[in-house]
């Protein structure tokens, strides 16, 4: 219990120091100490695996791609500024709401008890819940197809991103294909026969 | 594998005329002929495939459980493939000669041979819908023939009036097919006429609304009263198409159709008889309209539709093969009579008007002979093949029990000698009358404007091109020479009574009726009908080739053509009675829709569609306000009240 | 487990609320893209809370799949921040409004 405490404060602490972070760099430290917070958290839940994809995707990866992007933007002559935040009229009623909602959530949630059903067993073990061999022959097995139309999904990301970043003309606008003017030069020069 | 040969062979020859029509030039004809050439030697080759019990059969698509389709050569196909692919040689290599310098000379034959191959999936389909496709492209086939000639109004209406008095036919057909395949739940012939009767039962009268559905298709397709006013309008189209599908092949499918069905007719008496009674009328209407006409191919005309009514009545009583017999005769002596007329047609520089002919036994003396043994086999004169089939018809329908139908048909053949003769006489003997002034001839008579008599056909545009080398004349009279010992000869098969090889042939076949007692034999029954087409001729001789007629022929003509009577210059008001009952009132629904319907509904539903989808747009306009942020506010409200719902609805549920 | 399931599940419910505050006010694309990151982290947690709860391995894989979602989701959103940023003096989401009605 103690432990659990410990992380929903960092948890929530981080959360909300990347929320109101002044800068996007200082966000993207409260959003590691949230990342780091809550794989502890799947650890106190057994998801052994997901705790280690964790750091490795969201703050090995997904993180140092938001770094690369605030690096990239802040480079050069101009600052990266900001004017200061303003909310649209209607934020305040709907923040109240969904405040209203995730309470509800949260004292319904409690007010609920789940009957836990215990787990047992060493780790490692196939047959135990939350274990990565575990974890593995449900996701290779059962879920393959799921597992294979993620990887389809990644792959159209990347060609998303090229398509997007990648072939950027000089005024930010994607370059058509370059057109030929000319007559065409011959792809083999003629060698000479005689050497 | 042969029998698909003998079917798309055609079909290769109009794709290859339709591609490269203008590169081959003068050699279209010869390609398309050739092609129809060799589907006919493929058929002879075919023969004993044929003739075995059942027929050869070529399964093609097998689509669902009784749904196949396929090829079939039978008997009574393999008669009509036969004509189709041996006449319509002849009739391609004719109008190799006949259409010679025409502008689309290479269209013409890509229309001939897509034709053929309309005609031979028509017949050699094993299927009802197959048969239906056939059914509608012959019906294509013929429209694009007929307004061939397109520059001409005439034409295009003439094609028109007949795409669309055939596709009422097809309607017909089509709802035949809908019951059978309802009942018996197969498409194929075998199957058909094996489970239909009992599936339907036998005098029943599902069974003869299947008929019925079935002959109102033969009926426009084969020029039957009522649905008969498109076959004289399209003698619009070139001759030798006339000849080949508006006399020999296609107007006759009508038979082929009842022929084919004959084991449902059978057994649907009713229908039978209402078919008999048809056929019978059709015969001596359209005889009688034959003998007020001028134009020489309306006449043949006129004509073609008196015959198809004598098969139709014989098929129709139950004689079948007299009925298929007299195709056979009259495929070959209506052709050659068409290519004799297109020969005259021809010389005479498109003159039709018979009453601007005359004397003509000189100039055109080959086209004579032909049309001479023509008319005498149409006549019926004993040893012309006319007289065999005509007199088995006529004696079929009078040994099953048809006596009025006899009478009718005896009195038309007397009917048919006094035209045919009277078109023979007056084109051929007396003095050439296409010097005299038309007027003089009763021609252009105020009484007969607008009726289509008066006005000749006209020159067509093609004839003021310069004209190159005209092919030989030969050409033309070759399959014309070819078809005369047909015409003659083809009779006799049918002579020697149940032992004659044409009733050897189609022996079981068909399934026979009860003959009834009948009150004298056959040879008296020849013997009168050749009285009476005697008495024919002779009235046509008195009034056109005696001496005092020829003295003042032009004279008696100018009073003929005045004299006739409205009723029959006017066809009988047939098509007045279609414009009064159908298509005025189709063009009065038609004005009160553009009135009416269109502007007030049509108009109106679409403009206010468009006003308030309008509407709508700027209403959601306005939420589009691009802020990336205002977008998730309204995703997070959304999701607001999913969590409500589920929260207060199911929370503390346990 | 000595922490009750729906613990987790109201701790999941604040930080979601955390991160939908953070897209719908912030105007810096790269915080409302670091919120839109703690909202899957948040149903992430849920999933696995309930799958502990019911030891029932599919919660883990759903929460895998999000996360390989979430990566190429990432990956696409930075590449148009990117794109679209590059030459403007602002980083402000308000300003790009081309889809105005």
């Amino acid at each position: 219990m103690i432990v659990f405490a410990i992380l929903a404060l960092f948890l929530v602490a981080s959360a909300l120091f990347t929320v109101t972070a002044k800068k996007p760099v200082y966000s993207v430290v409260g959003l590691l100490v949230n990342f780091i917070a809550l794989a502890a958290t799947y650890l106190t839940l057994q998801a052994e695996f997901l705790a280690v994809i964790q750091i490795v995707v969201y703050s090995g990866a997904i993180l140092i791609l938001f770094v690369f992007v605030i690096a990239l933007l802040s480079s050069g002559t101009r600052a990266f500024s900001l004017g200061p935040d303003r909310m649209p009229r209607v934020a305040i009623p709907g923040i109240l709401f969904a405040a209203l909602a995730c309470g509800a959530i949260a004292v319904t949630a409690t007010r609920t008890s789940l009957a836990v059903q215990p787990t047992a067993g060493a780790t490692g073990d196939a047959n135990v819940f939350g274990s990565v061999a575990n974890f593995g022959a449900a996701l290779f097995t059962t879920n393959l197809l799921p597992f294979e139309v993620t990887a389809f999904i990644l792959m159209v990301a990347v060609i998303g991103v090229v398509l997007i970043a990648g072939d950027e003309g000089p005024a930010g606008v994607p370059r058509r294909k370059k057109r030929r003017s000319g007559p065409r030069e011959p792809i083999v020069k003629p060698e000479p026969l005689v050497r | 594998m042969l029998l698909a040969l003998v079917w798309l062979l055609p079909l290769l020859g109009a794709v290859l005329l339709f591609a490269f029509g203008p590169q081959l030039r003068s050699w279209a004809g010869p390609i398309g002929s050739a092609l129809v050439g060799v589907s006919f030697v493929a058929t002879c080759t075919l023969w004993n495939d044929a003739t075995v019990a059942g027929g050869m059969h070529l399964p093609l698509v097998t689509w669902l459980s009784g749904w196949s389709f396929g090829l079939s050569l039978d008997k009574l196909s393999l008669v009509w493939t036969l004509i189709i692919t041996g006449v319509g040689f002849l009739i391609h290599v004719y109008s190799i000669g006949y259409m010679d310098g025409d502008r689309a000379f290479a269209r013409f034959f890509a229309y001939m041979n897509f034709f053929i191959f309309a005609m031979l999936t028509l017949v050699l389909s094993d299927n009802v819908v197959g048969l239906l496709v056939g059914w509608g492209l012959v019906g294509l086939a013929s429209y694009f023939l007929i307004g061939f000639w397109f520059e001409r109004p005439s034409a295009v209406a003439a094609a028109r009036k007949a795409f669309v008095m055939n596709v009422v036919g097809d309607v017909g057909i089509m709802f035949a097919i809908f019951l059978i395949v309802s009942r018996v739940g197969s498409i194929a012939f075998s199957d058909i006429f094996t489970r239909g009767v009992p599936a339907f039962g036998a005098h029943s009268p599902e069974l003869f609304l299947v008929c019925l559905g079935l002959f109102i298709g033969a009926a426009a397709k084969s020029a039957q009263v009522p649905l008969h006013t498109w076959l004289p309008d399209a003698m619009e189209g070139p001759t030798p198409v006339s000849a080949l599908i508006h006399a020999a092949t296609m107007v006759t499918a009508g038979v082929y159709l009842v022929a084919r069905f004959a084991p449902l007719w059978s057994s649907s008496p009713d229908a039978q008889e209402l078919v008999g009674v048809i056929g019978a009328l059709t015969a001596i209407a359209g005889a009688i309209l034959g003998c007020v006409q001028w134009d020489i191919k309306r006449i043949l005309a006129y004509s073609t539709m008196s015959q198809i009514g004598y098969m139709i009545m014989g098929v129709g009583v139950g004689a079948y093969d007299a009925g298929v017999m007299h195709f056979l005769t009259h495929a070959f002596f209506k052709a050659q009579l068409f290519l004799g007329s297109g020969i005259v047609i021809h010389a005479l520089n498109n003159e039709q008007d018979v009453r601007k002919m005359g004397g003509l036994r000189k100039g055109t003396p080959f086209a004579f002979w032909a049309m001479l043994v023509g008319v005498l086999a149409i006549c019926g004169v004993p040893g012309f093949s006319g007289f065999f089939s005509k007199d088995a018809v006529l004696y079929g329908t009078l040994s099953l029990g048809h006596p009025w139908l006899y009478a009718v048909g005896v009195i038309t053949a007397g009917i048919t000698a006094y035209y045919m003769f009277r078109l023979l006489f007056v084109t051929f003997f007396g003095r050439y009358r296409g010097d005299v002034d038309p007027s003089a001839l009763g021609m252009r008579h105020p009484e007969l404007a607008g009726t289509g008599m008066s006005e000749s056909s006209g020159a067509h545009p093609e004839e003021e091109e310069p004209h190159h080398e005209h092919a030989p004349a030969w050409i033309m009279s070759v399959p014309v020479a070819v078809l005369m010992p047909f015409s003659v000869l083809i009779g006799w098969l049918d002579y020697g009574g149940e032992s004659a090889p044409w009733a050897r042939f189609f022996s079981g076949a068909f399934p026979t009726s009860a003959a009834a007692a009948t009150p004298f034999s056959e040879l008296l029954s020849s013997v009168l009908v050749f009285v009476v087409v005697v008495i024919g001729f002779a009235i046509a001789w008195m009034r056109y080739c005696a001496p005092p007629a020829r003295a003042n022929a032009v004279e008696r003509l100018r009073g003929e053509t005045i004299r006739t009577p409205a009723v029959l210059v006017n066809a009988y008001y047939f098509d007045a009675a279609y414009e009064m009952l159908l298509v005025r009132p189709a063009y009065a629904l038609g004005r009160w829709f553009v009135r009416v319907i269109d502007p007030l509904v049509i108009d109106a539903g679409v403009r206010e569609a468009g006003i308030s989808s309008q509407w709508l747009g700027h209403l959601f306009r306005s939420f589009q306000t691009g802020l990336v942020r205002t977008y998730a506010l309204t995703m997070a409200l959304g999701v607001l009240c999913f969590v409500a719902y589920y929260a207060f609805a199911f929370g503390g549920a346990r | 487990m000595s922490v009750a399931p729906e613990n987790y599940v109201a701790l999941s419910a604040v930080l979601f609320f955390i991160g939908v505050v953070g897209v719908i006010v912030r105007r810096n694309p790269l915080i409302m893209l670091m919120s839109i990151e703690l909202l899957f982290n948040s149903a992430n947690l849920a999933l696995v809370a309930f799958a502990r709860a019911w030891v029932n391995n599919a919660g883990h894989i759903f929460a895998f799949l999000v996360i390989t979602v979430a990566a190429a989701e990432a990956a696409i959103a930075l590449a148009i921040v990117a794109v679209t940023f590059r030459r403007t003096p602002h980083v402000d989401v308000d300003e790009v409004a081309a889809l105005k009605g």
